[in-house]
C-alpha cells in the first residue's frame, strides 16, 4: 500500500466521519438560516426607522433678524447619494434603486410670525421644534433651537440642514447665483485618480478602493474562519484516537505523517466545505451585485485573486498541521483546544493589525509581515491588491518560498509532536517535547 | 522459515533501559508466547516490531528483510490497551481498519461480515461500538485485526475478559491460523493458554531474555527430576533409580540417581524385567517456571 494510498484511506474515513455528524449538518445549513433570521430581526427596526425618516419632519422658524425670507414650507433634501454610487448603478442599470430611495432624513420648515405661536405648535407636538433667529443674527450670529425634552437622535441632523438653508439665503440676495451654490456645496462632485509607482493611471474611486481593500479583508476573514472553525475538527480527530484507544493499531498501520496528512486533508475539507456551501448561499444571495461590479469598470486585483486559493492552501496546512500537532499533545479534547489556541490567535494577527497595515499598505511593518509564514498568505493578498506596483515580484517569489518551506517544517514538526502526543496518556514533558522535535 | 527476528535490540527511555539487547526469533506458521511480568519489555519489543517507536540500537527483521514500513500491511496488532471509535458503527470500523491494510472498501467490507459471522455477531454490523458489551467488542477488535489475514500477527492478551466459551473460540482461531500457516504471536499472562496453544515462547525480564524455546523443551529445562511410570507390577531396584514411591493404582513415582538420565533409567528397568506401559517425566507447568524466573531475578 502506497504512502498516498493510506493518506486517502484516513483522509475519506476522517471526512465522512465528520461530515454524517448531526452536528455538522447543523452547522453547515443551519448557520446560514439562523444568520438570515439573525439579520432579519436586526434589519426590522431599520426598516421600520427609514420608513419613519420618509415621513418629512416639521420644524418651525422664526425669523426675527428677517433674512431668511420664507412665506411658506421649505423642504430640505437628506443626503444626497455620491455621484459615484449613482453612476455606478446607472450603468449597471438600476438607477430605479436610487430615484426611490431617500437617503437620509428629510425636513421642513414652516415660517411662524412668533415664538410663542411655535411654541404652541411644539407642545402640541406639530413640529418637532423650532428655530428663532434672532434679529441680531446678522452682527451676532445667534439662532436660538427649542426642542421638546426627549431624546431626538435627528437632532444634529436638523440642525445641519437649517444651517445650509440659513447659508443658502444669506447668499441669494448678494452673490450671483452659480457662487452662490459653490459656496453652500463647493464639492457637490468629485472625480479622483491615483497614480501608481510606474505613473499609470488608476481608477482612484470609492469603488476601487473598497474593493481593493474587501479582496484582502475577505481573504483574511475567510481564512481565520476556516482555521477557527476547523479547528475544532482537528482537535476533535486528535484527542479522539486517544479517548477510543484506537491509538496503536492506527500506528501499526500508517505512521504519524500519514495520519497527520490524512486528518488535515479530512477534516480540512470538511471545513471548507462548509464555507464553501456558506460562501455559495451568500453568493446566491447576493448576485444582484455581480453585474454592479462588472458595469463599474474598476480594475480587480487579478493577481491578488489568482494568489489567494494557493496561498490559502498554504497557510491552511502551515496552521492546520501546528493546531494538530500541538493540540495532540493534550490529553483530551479540552486540553488540546487550549494549546492549539495560541495558533488561533497568530492567525488573527493580520487581521487584528489591519487597520495600521491600511495606514502603509507597503510600509516596514507590511514587508517585514510578508516574509513571517504566519502572516504571508493574507500580506501578499493585501499588498497585491492595494497597489501592485509596489510589491516587487522577489517578494512574492521569495514569500511564498518561505510559506512553501515553513509548510513543510511544520508538517514535520506537526507529525512529530503528533507522535509524542498520541503515544504519551497524559500531556507529555516540554523537555521531551523539544528533544523528540529535534530529532 | 524464520519470519520475524529481533537482533541484538536495544532501547531505552531517558536513564531506564527497557531493552538490554535482546535476540530471538519467530518461525513461520508458529503461535509463539511472548511472556513476561508487567514492565519487562513485551510491549516496547511489539512497539519495535510495529514501527510505532524505534530500537536505539539492533535490528529487526521480517519476512527476511529488514523490517519497512510497508512490511506492517502483512501484520496485525491487538494491543493490550485497545478500543474502538465508539460513536461508529462495527461495519465502518472494521472496513476503516481493512482498509488501512490495503484491502479495497468493498472487500474489507465483504470480509467483516465474513468474520462477524465467525465471532458469532452476525447481528452486530450496523450496531453503534457503545452499544456493544466488552466482550462483543473485544471480539469484534480480534475480528477487525484478523479480517486483512496478516501473515504475522501480534495479540496483546486477547482473550482476557471472555467468558470460557469464547475463550475456547478465540483459541480455535488462532489454531486455524496455524494450521493455514499464519504466524501468532501471543503476548500473554494465562499460562495455561501458552501451553495449550504455544509452539514456542521467549520470557522476557527487565529488559532481558531469560527463557527461549519450544515450550515441551522448556518446561522439561525447568522440570522435577522425577518421572511418572505406569507399571501393573512393583518395579525392580536398578542402580540408576534412586528410589521409587507408589502413587496406587499402578502408578509409580520414580527418582532417578545423581547423574542419571531419563533414558538410562527406563533403559534400566526394562532390562530389570519392569513391565511398563507409560513413562512421562514431570514437566514444570509454565506458571511455575514464570514465577522461578522472576523470583530468582529479584532474589
Amino acid at each position: 500500500m502506497t504512502h498516498w494510498r493510506r493518506i486517502w484511506t484516513v483522509a475519506t474515513f476522517e471526512f465522512l466521519q465528520a461530515v454524517k455528524r448531526p452536528g455538522y449538518l447543523i452547522a453547515t445549513f443551519g448557520m446560514p438560516l439562523f444568520l438570515a433570521a439573525y439579520a432579519g430581526i436586526i434589519a426590522l427596526p431599520a426598516y421600520f426607522a427609514m420608513r419613519a425618516d420618509r415621513v418629512p419632519a416639521i420644524h418651525g422658524v422664526v425669523d426675527a433678524a428677517g433674512v431668511l425670507h420664507l412665506t411658506r414650507d421649505e423642504r430640505s433634501a437628506g443626503q444626497p447619494l455620491p455621484e459615484e454610487v449613482k453612476k455606478m448603478m446607472e450603468a449597471s442599470g438600476q438607477r430605479g434603486v436610487f430615484d426611490d430611495a431617500d437617503f437620509g432624513a428629510e425636513f421642513v420648515f414652516r415660517p411662524f410670525a412668533s415664538e410663542a405661536e411655535a411654541r404652541a405648535a411644539l407642545t402640541s407636538q406639530a413640529i418637532k421644534g423650532y428655530f428663532v433667529v434672532l434679529a441680531d443674527y446678522l452682527s451676532q450670529g445667534v439662532v436660538e433651537v427649542y426642542t421638546l425634552d426627549s431624546i431626538d437622535l435627528t437632532r444634529g441632523e436638523s440642525r445641519s440642514a437649517f444651517a445650509m438653508l440659513l447659508r443658502q439665503r444669506l447668499l441669494d440676495s448678494r452673490l450671483d447665483p452659480k457662487l452662490s451654490a459653490r459656496v453652500v456645496d463647493p464639492l457637490r462632485e468629485t472625480r479622483r485618480f491615483s497614480i501608481t509607482k510606474t505613473g499609470a493611471l488608476t481608477d482612484g474611486g470609492n469603488t476601487a478602493g473598497i474593493l481593493r481593500i474587501a479582496v484582502p479583508v475577505l481573504f483574511t476573514v475567510l481564512f481565520l474562519m476556516s482555521v477557527l472553525m476547523t479547528s475544532g475538527f482537528l482537535m476533535q480527530g486528535t484527542a479522539i484516537e486517544k479517548e477510543n484507544k484506537v491509538v496503536e493499531v492506527l500506528l501499526a498501520s500508517v505512521n504519524p505523517d500519514e495520519i497527520l496528512s490524512g486528518k488535515l486533508l479530512g477534516l480540512g475539507g470538511a471545513g471548507l466545505l462548509q464555507i464553501v456551501v456558506w460562501l455559495a448561499l451568500l453568493a446566491a444571495g447576493g448576485l444582484g451585485i455581480v453585474p454592479l461590479i462588472l458595469e463599474s469598470q474598476v480594475e480587480m486585483p487579478w493577481l491578488a485573486l489568482a494568489l489567494a486559493i494557493p496561498l490559502f492552501l498554504m497557510a491552511y496546512l502551515f496552521f492546520g498541521s501546528l493546531m494538530l500537532g500541538t493540540g495532540s499533545l493534550g490529553s483530551n479534547m479540552r486540553e488540546a483546544q487550549q494549546l492549539a489556541m495560541v495558533w488561533s490567535l497568530t492567525a488573527a494577527m493580520p487581521l487584528m493589525m489591519m487597520a495600521a497595515l491600511l495606514r502603509e499598505p507597503h510600509g516596514v511593518v507590511s514587508r517585514i509581515m510578508t516574509f513571517l509564514p504566519f502572516s504571508a498568505a493574507p500580506l501578499i493578498i493585501f499588498r497585491a491588491s492595494t497597489d501592485l506596483s509596489f510589491l516587487a515580484w522577489w517578494e512574492v517569489s521569495g514569500a511564498v518560498l518561505l510559506l512553501v518551506a515553513s509548510t513543510w517544517v511544520a508538517l514535520r514538526l506537526g507529525a512529530r509532536l503528533f507522535r509524542i502526543g498520541l503515544l504519551s496518556a497524559s500531556r507529555p514533558k516540554l523537555r521531551e517535547v523539544i528533544r523528540q522535535a529535534r530529532l | 522459515m524464520v519470519i520475524l527476528a529481533y537482533e541484538n535490540v536495544i532501547k531505552s527511555y531517558g536513564s531506564t533501559l527497557a531493552l538490554r539487547g535482546v535476540s530471538f526469533d519467530v518461525r513461520a506458521g508458529e503461535i509463539f508466547g511472548l511472556l513476561g511480568p508487567n514492565g519487562a519489555g513485551k510491549s516496547t519489543l511489539i512497539r519495535i516490531l510495529m514501527d510505532i517507536i524505534r530500537p536505539d540500537s539492533g535490528e529487526v527483521r521480517v519476512f527476511g528483510e529488514v523490517r519497512r514500513r510497508d512490511h506492517l500491511d502483512r501484520m496485525g496488532y491487538l494491543p493490550e490497551e485497545r478500543g474502538l471509535y465508539t460513536k461508529l458503527t462495527v461495519i465502518d470500523v472494521m472496513v476503516y481498519f481493512g482498509a488501512l491494510k490495503g484491502l479495497s472498501r468493498v472487500e474489507a467490507r465483504r470480509r467483516a461480515h465474513v468474520w462477524l459471522e465467525r465471532v458469532e455477531l452476525p447481528e452486530v454490523a450496523s450496531w453503534k461500538i457503545d452499544r456493544l458489551s466488552k466482550g462483543m467488542s473485544q471480539k469484534v477488535q480480534i475480528a477487525a485485526i484478523l479480517l486483512s489475514d496478516p501473515e504475522l500477527c501480534v495479540l496483546d492478551e486477547p482473550t482476557t475478559g471472555l467468558d470460557p466459551v469464547n475463550v475456547r473460540l478465540v483459541q480455535s482461531l488462532l489454531l486455524e491460523r496455524r494450521h493455514n500457516g499464519r504466524t501468532t504471536i501471543l503476548s500473554t499472562h494465562q499460562m495455561n493458554q501458552v501451553e495449550t496453544l504455544c509452539d514456542r515462547v521467549a520470557l522476557i525480564d527487565q529488559g532481558r531474555l531469560m527463557v527461549y524455546g519450544e515450550v515441551d523443551e522448556v518446561r522439561r529445562r525447568y522440570s522435577h527430576p522425577d518421572v511418572i511410570v505406569h507399571s501393573p507390577a512393583a518395579l525392580p531396584r536398578v542402580s540408576s533409580v534412586a528410589t521409587i514411591a507408589s502413587g496406587g493404582d499402578g502408578v509409580w513415582r520414580v527418582s532417578p540417581a545423581e547423574n542419571a538420565s531419563y533414558s538410562q533409567v527406563l533403559s534400566d528397568l526394562v532390562g530389570a524385567g519392569a513391565q511398563i506401559t507409560r513413562y512421562e517425566p514431570i514437566l514444570a507447568p509454565m506458571e511455575e517456571i514464570f514465577l522461578r524466573v522472576v523470583q530468582e531475578r529479584v532474589a
